[in-house]
């Protein structure tokens, strides 16, 4: 009963780490490609350069939730190694 | 299908050479980075040896523009002297890249996308870190190095005392985001392909007892199949792509961290000396 309580906050804990860093990483992702729109939209010849920096600003930022991902999955799989 | 009999990623066959905790060796991720270094110095040594002065080849053509926009990047953020980054930060930028692709190709067990173990990442953040804190002693010399330490270089005095342990923690978190972020990353495409292979078995699962589960299967495994190719072309295209040159980058950004101060003084002195002339050209 104990284990299965454990397990059980385990499994939330990561569901809501997960759902929370999915939304940090949509409102960044959000934001880096609304910086992008509004400096095509003042200089359209700097569309190229924009869109690099666009691309490397996504990759930090859903860096962010891989990591958490990553974490979360090793979270789970350590206390249900543990539980058992 | 092969991808269901896997073990989860994150789990490393060890051999341990030794009785002591330091003898522990993931045997697996030594073989695949072993398998990345050889490809990636076959690479180098193959544009070194085809070099030309004519017209170049693709390949030395692509090695050209990127070490050109590497340099570009150093001379902007690092300044003169920072030379000797290039090698660095190429080198690891394109192993990084090796490593990822790799994962293009059906590898089986012992060998896996080199950067899934937080070892090896580590072990390269903390090349990349170690040298930049010998660049930064060996231009800024030692009171400059630690004066970084105290680093909002305008404020008051207790102010830029109390900023200390934040520079401390940022300096220490640096090697820990750089490694956490290329792990994480590859490490998680690892493991939503295996998610995404064992949802078929998930599926399976669902289909009550007494139900045609073979009708399901036949429906279903090419959508899971299609999804995986979907998340790989993803995976590796974009992610190990962006990640690859995020850590040349970051390497870059980290060396040009490890000279702040210097132009501050260089300015306080002009500013003492010829207050009148405000031209400071880049």
């Amino acid at each position: 009963m104990n284990h299965a309580i454990v397990l059980a906050g385990a499994l939330i804990a990561a569901g809501i780490a997960l759902g929370g860093g999915a939304i940090g990483a949509a409102v960044g992702d959000g934001l880096a490609g609304n910086a992008t729109i509004q400096g095509t939209a003042r200089q359209p010849e700097a569309q190229a350069r924009l869109q690099v920096i666009m691309f490397l600003i996504i990759g930090l930022v859903e860096a962010m939730y891989f990591i958490n991902l990553a974490l979360g999955f090793y979270f789970i799989t350590a206390v249900a190694s543990q539980v058992k | 299908m092969i991808f269901l009999a896997e073990a989860p990623p994150g789990t490393h066959p060890t051999v341990s050479v030794c009785s002591a905790w330091y003898c522990i060796f993931n045997y697996d991720s030594l073989i695949s980075s072993a398998v990345a270094i050889v490809i990636t110095l076959l690479v180098g040594f193959l544009v070194a040896y085809r070099l030309s002065h004519g017209v170049p080849g693709k390949l030395q053509l692509l090695f050209e523009f990127l070490i050109d926009y590497v340099r570009g990047l150093i001379r902007e953020s690092v300044g003169e002297g920072g030379g000797f980054i290039v090698p660095l930060a190429m080198t690891l930028g394109f192993y990084i890249l090796v490593a990822n692709w790799l994962d293009f190709f059906p590898l089986t067990e012992p060998v896996h996308p080199a950067n899934a173990d937080l070892n090896q990442t580590l072990a390269m953040a903390l090349v990349v870190i170690i040298v930049v804190q010998a660049y930064s002693l060996r231009v800024l010399g030692v009171r400059g190095y630690f004066r970084r330490f105290t680093k909002p270089f305008e404020m008051a005095l207790p102010v830029r005392i109390v900023f200390i342990p934040l520079n401390v923690i940022e300096e220490v978190v640096k090697p820990v985001t750089l490694s956490l972020r290329l792990f994480g990353n590859i490490f998680a495409g690892a493991l939503m392909v295996y998610l995404i292979g064992s949802l078929i078995t998930f599926l399976a699962g669902l289909v009550p007892a007494g139900w045609p589960g073979t009708a399901f299967g036949v429906v279903l495994t090419p959508i899971v199949e299609g999804l995986l190719i979907l998340w790989k072309a993803f995976d590796i295209f974009f992610v190990g792509t962006i990640q690859a040159f995020i850590f040349t980058l970051l390497t870059i950004i980290y060396f040009g961290m490890a000279r702040e101060g210097i132009e501050e003084e260089r300015h306080g002195g002009e500013r003492t000396s010829a207050p009148a002339t405000a031209g400071t050209g880049g």
